[in-house]
């Protein structure tokens, strides 16, 4: 048998449905939250460090001219490595319609069916694939515009066309690896075929790219490191040219730093949930505990101590946070799974057979217990320490305020009708409760605003990286060609104004003890280019007239620690080492772009014996022809009249596709903010809600008697309307205020996720607005309900109300 | 209506020797913001085990004021409050309630049931917190409460299903919850029509004639020949003490 107390905590419960389920919802939102994150976070542990081991991903990839098959045999006899192979690597173009076609990246395996390393795994039809037919990786399979079974059209470099049959999906989650091919999310799509497939695409049989494993230590970067360069030597003692090389540990999925930074942000998110529903908590017991002022006292009159009260309290909070826990851990894992199904394929990973995390449940188990009786601890407490005599007379509920000096000042103000004036000056009445509904409130609406403004403050750095890259369509040709014929051929086709032919080098560090180092992107530009606006950070950038000058991106701090203008940097460029002289510094895409320099067009030309001659050409367009789409179409027409002249096209890209591959990577991450956002927003509109619902509840004589002496459903609903949209907007325009650090903050953590460090902070409007829309739209729908059920009420019921 | 004889807590040589009820120069001021109002200014009160006795006078006389003094539901200003011999007022919070459900039940004007509990869980609720009986006991003497107090039948309504009167009559029957020697009454038939004051009367009656104490606050001066004595307050101070 129950006792009475527990009774009494359980019939408190059950007789006001709609607060407790209120209670119950703001404590579920925030264990949902955190076990969808925690849960999240476990799961793509799991998927991303031991599903990407289960890949075998290669611990070391050099790039080279080409290499023997031999040579990898010879690799793999080499004490430190496990294994090895070779990969010949293609770029071919593949059409996705009547004039338009896409780069695509193929790998030859000259024994496809036996691979170790960098394992697909198989999604659709078969793998590995006959000759001339082709597997795609599924990640960029859009961009290719094909489906399993469909043919695809390759171009060839000779102009002919290839129809395969893609027999294949898989997911090769090692693209990106080592930053080659770009990075992940600018990688081209990827194919695979037999090696015997080589010859029919007019390819080489050449292995270029050597995939090596280490014996031990696959999670020690330094041991990974030196083996590397084990092997560069051993390209190096076999006369054999490489171009680049990457070193990366067993674990390290290519998009890990990118989705650790995000979580870590949505940890944070998760917990300013809790942390505001517990403001709820604190809001809807202390309206309980005033509610239930008289019961306290006369319990305390029939010999309840303070404690035996406060447990009955603390019971019912119990029994809320069970129930909200049961309803947190019903959703958190289905959340989490769907969640994680949608980053599948957004940062390229293996749905893993998952488990629910007992972590995850522990942490929501400790979270439900603890933090609810915090937040009602104060009220708890407050309401139990008043005396018998004022909880009996209700002197102690705190409805005897003193007018505020707010209200002294609204009351000041002409022209305000009474209604209105009774609307202000009840929203300041809850001093406690307004401020705990405000900060909830405006830390949602911050959030929301804040995920606006870092999605612009990376628009508008992508835009300043675009600079880098002004030209409207960028062509490079199979072999280099002279470039003042190349101007005249390229201008012939309408609204091509302007041509530069541009140099560029692979290149790698020397290191002092003379060791080939990491790989350098070495772009070289006309002194006198318009199309390039670098971020100068210190220095200046290349003058007419320089020889050896170079200009460094940020990662060379990385890499050089301490270097400085004047220094000299070694380089091997062509196989060739080179000495150059830093003149300045400049920011671009941190991490995600490598080590990149630039340097004279005509310094590059001679010391690679080009002078005059380029296989990169920037082609500027006529105004009005600026559009990705205009871009792509002027590209294909381009193709086409270089063709005509038997000028072989390598590649050919519209300048704004740069800006729309980069954006579809952000937009997982927006994605992911504004998913937050939108539960914070919940969370807030449930405190508004709450707190409408309460003072309603709280104010029912005093509705009662309003309208006794003649107040309509009318007046009665649009006070608490204007109360509700009076607090929506107040938090409104704190929140816009608050916006401004906290949008600063995530624009940092997102962007030194992504680029590696604080760029700068782009305040948009954007946000304000939706934010206004949503607010006054959340503030309305919370006050609607507590308006009708306050005009529904008849005087005689309102006037015995205790 | 047959109400069992209950027995005191109170030890026998205070009952036998002592008044139960000792009140010794009480002073109440309450602080506002129009400044001090005394409401009780310096009373002696001596109240014996057995009696039944009604307080009168008239509104912010005073007498609420002097019963929240007896049952230690207010802080005293100065004076010495002593039931069964227990300067309750020195008690910590805790003890003092402790005290008040185990020897003294109280009956306000408005019952202030606990409306989400039903009748039977108000009666639980005292014998609950002051652990006087065992569980199953609890339940037994409850519902034997409810029977003399003929609501027996009503054991598992809420407060808001039944009449004033039979409320009353559950606050009642929550004051014996715990079989205290003393009652102290506000007002207790303020609110109710004249017939059913009237049955709530007999039902004190009959309790004080089982031996109980009881004090009653009360503005209806025509029961005075009905109770023991009857004491009349006036601006904090007692007006008379003539014995009935």
């Amino acid at each position: 048998m129950m006792r009475p107390r527990w009774h009494k905590a359980l019939a408190d419960l059950w007789s006001n449905k709609m607060r407790s389920l209120l209670v119950i919802v703001s404590i579920a939102i925030g264990l949902f939250a955190v076990g969808l994150i925690s849960t999240t976070h476990a799961w793509l542990g799991l998927a991303m460090r031991d599903g990407y081991a289960a890949q075998n991903p290669a611990n070391i990839i050099i790039t080279a001219a080409g290499f023997p098959a031999d040579f990898v045999d010879r690799i793999r006899n080499l004490p430190d490595v496990q294994e090895a192979e070779g990969v010949a690597l293609v770029s071919l173009r593949v059409q996705t319609g009547q004039d338009t076609s896409t780069p695509i990246d193929i790998q030859a395996f000259p024994e496809m069916d036996e691979k170790q390393i960098n394992q697909l795994t198989l999604l659709e039809g078969k793998y590995p694939p006959a000759d001339r037919e082709i597997v795609l990786d599924i990640n960029k399979l859009e961009d290719t515009a094909a489906r399993l079974g469909d043919t695809i059209t390759v171009q060839l470099p000779s102009g002919r066309l290839r129809e395969m049959k893609v027999v294949g999906i898989v997911r090769d989650m090692t693209i990106g690896a080592g930053g080659m091919g770009g990075g992940y999310f600018i990688a081209s799509p990827q194919g695979y075929i037999t090696f015997e497939t080589l010859a029919w695409l007019e390819q080489p049989e050449l292995l270029n790219q050597l995939h090596a494993t280490v014996r031990s230590g696959d999670a020690d970067l330094e041991h990974i490191q030196s083996v590397a360069g084990t092997l560069m030597d051993e390209f190096e003692r076999n006369s054999l040219i490489t171009i680049s090389r990457a070193a990366m540990t067993s674990t390290a999925h290519p998009n890990n730093p990118y989705l650790e930074s995000m979580l870590g942000l949505l940890v944070m998110l998760g917990f300013l949930v809790v942390f505001l529903s517990a403001f709820i908590i604190t809001n809807t017991l202390s309206a309980l505990l005033n509610q239930q002022i008289q019961q306290v006292g006369v319990m305390k009159t029939i010999g309840a101590s303070r404690f035996q009260i406060r447990s009955i309290y603390m019971v019912l909070i119990l029994v809320y946070s069970l129930a909200a826990l049961g309803l947190a851990l019903a959703f958190s894992d289905r959340a989490a799974y769907a969640l994680l199904t949608f980053l599948s394929t957004r940062i390229n990973f293996n749905l893993p057979a998952v488990q629910p995390v007992p972590r995850s449940i522990l942490l929501q188990a400790l979270i439900a217990l603890i933090v609810p009786q915090v937040a009602g601890s104060l009220p708890i407490l407050q309401g139990t320490r008043i005396t018998i005599q004022q909880a009996l007379s209700g002197t102690g509920s705190g409805n005897a305020d003193r007018p505020s000096v707010v209200y002294r000042w609204l009351a000041k103000i002409r022209g305000l009708s009474r209604p209105m004036l009774i609307s202000l000056r009840n929203t300041f009445r809850r001093r406690l409760r307004l401020v705990l509904t405000l900060v909830t409130l405006i830390l949602g609406g911050a959030i929301f605003i804040g995920v606006f403004n870092v999605r612009t403050t990376i628009d508008h750095y992508m835009d300043r990286l675009g600079k880098y890259f002004i030209a409207d369509v960028n062509l490079t040709l199979s072999e280099p060609h002279s470039i003042r014929e190349m101007t005249a051929i390229l201008k012939q086709v309408p609204g091509v104004v302007s041509v530069e032919g541009w140099a560029g080098a692979r290149a790698e560090l020397v290191e002092p003890d003379g060791s080939v180092g990491e790989a350098v992107i070495l772009q070289a530009v006309p002194t006198d280019s318009t199309l390039i606006e670098p971020i100068l950070t210190a220095g200046r950038w290349i003058l007419p007239g320089d020889e050896n000058a170079i200009v460094l991106n940020e990662m060379f701090n990385e890499s050089l620690p301490g270097i400085a203008i004047g220094d000299t940097v070694r380089l091997r460029v062509n196989g060739e080492e080179t000495e150059w002289v830093v003149v300045g510094f400049f920011q671009f895409a941190g991490k995600s772009g490598g080590l990149l320099a630039y340097t004279g067009f005509d310094h590059l030309s001679r010391l690679t014996s080009m002078t005059g001659r380029s296989m990169f050409y920037r082609i500027v367009t006529a105004e009005g022809m600026h559009t990705l789409e205009q871009q792509e179409e002027l590209g294909a027409v381009l193709e086409a009249h270089l063709k005509r002249q038997g000028i072989e096209v390598s590649e050919i890209t519209a300048g704004l596709s740069l800006n729309e591959t980069t954006a579809r990577g952000l937009d997982t991450l927006t994605t992911f903010l504004l998913f937050m956002a939108l539960l914070m927003a919940a969370v807030g509109s449930m405190g508004l809600m709450g707190t409408m619902s309460l003072n309603v509840m709280e104010r029912t004589r005093e509705i009662g008697v309003m309208r006794a002496i003649g107040a309509t459903d009318r007046h009665i609903t649009r006070l608490v309307l204007v109360e509700g949209m009076l607090i929506g907007l107040i938090s409104w325009v704190l929140a816009c205020l608050a916006s401004f650090p906290i949008g600063k903050m995530l624009s940092d953590v997102v962007s030194i996720a992504i680029f590696s460090m604080p760029i700068d902070f782009v305040f948009t409007a954007t946000g304000v607005f939706i934010w206004l829309g949503l607010v006054t739209i959340l503030s309305i729908l919370a006050s609607v309900l507590p308006a009708r059920s306050a005009a529904r009420l008849t005087i005689r019921e309102v006037l015995a109300y205790e | 209506m047959h109400l069992a004889i209950m027995n005191s807590r109170f030890p026998p040589e205070i009952s036998n020797h002592q008044p139960l009820i000792r009140l010794r120069q009480v002073v109440k001021v309450y602080r506002t913001a129009a400044g001090d109002f005394p409401a009780l200014k310096g009373l002696d009160l001596d109240v014996e085990a057995g009696e039944f006795l009604a307080i009168t006078g008239k509104s912010g006389a005073g007498k609420t004021t002097l019963v929240n003094m007896i049952t230690g539901t207010d802080a005293l200003t100065s004076g010495v409050v002593e039931v069964g011999g227990v300067n309750i007022h020195q008690l910590d919070e805790n003890r003092r309630a402790l005290w008040r459900g185990r020897h003294l039940g109280v009956i306000y004007q408005s019952f202030h049931l606990l409306p989400n509990l039903t009748l039977l869980d108000n009666i639980l609720l005292p014998m609950d917190f002051c652990g006087l009986y065992r569980r199953r006991a609890s339940r037994e003497r409850a519902m034997d409460l409810l029977r003399q107090m003929e609501m027996a039948d009503h054991a598992h309504k809420l407060p808001s299903q039944i009449s004033g009167g039979q409320q009353q009559r559950v606050a009642i029957a929550r004051a014996l919850a715990n079989d205290p020697p003393l009652i102290v009454a506000d007002e207790p038939t303020g609110r109710l029509d004249s017939v059913t004051a009237e049955v709530i009367f007999r039902i004190f009656q009959q309790l004080v004639a089982q031996g109980k104490t009881l004090v009653m606050v009360t503005h209806d001066r025509t029961i005075a020949g009905r109770v023991s004595r009857m004491l009349t307050i006036q601006d904090g101070e007692v007006l008379n003490q003539p014995a009935a």
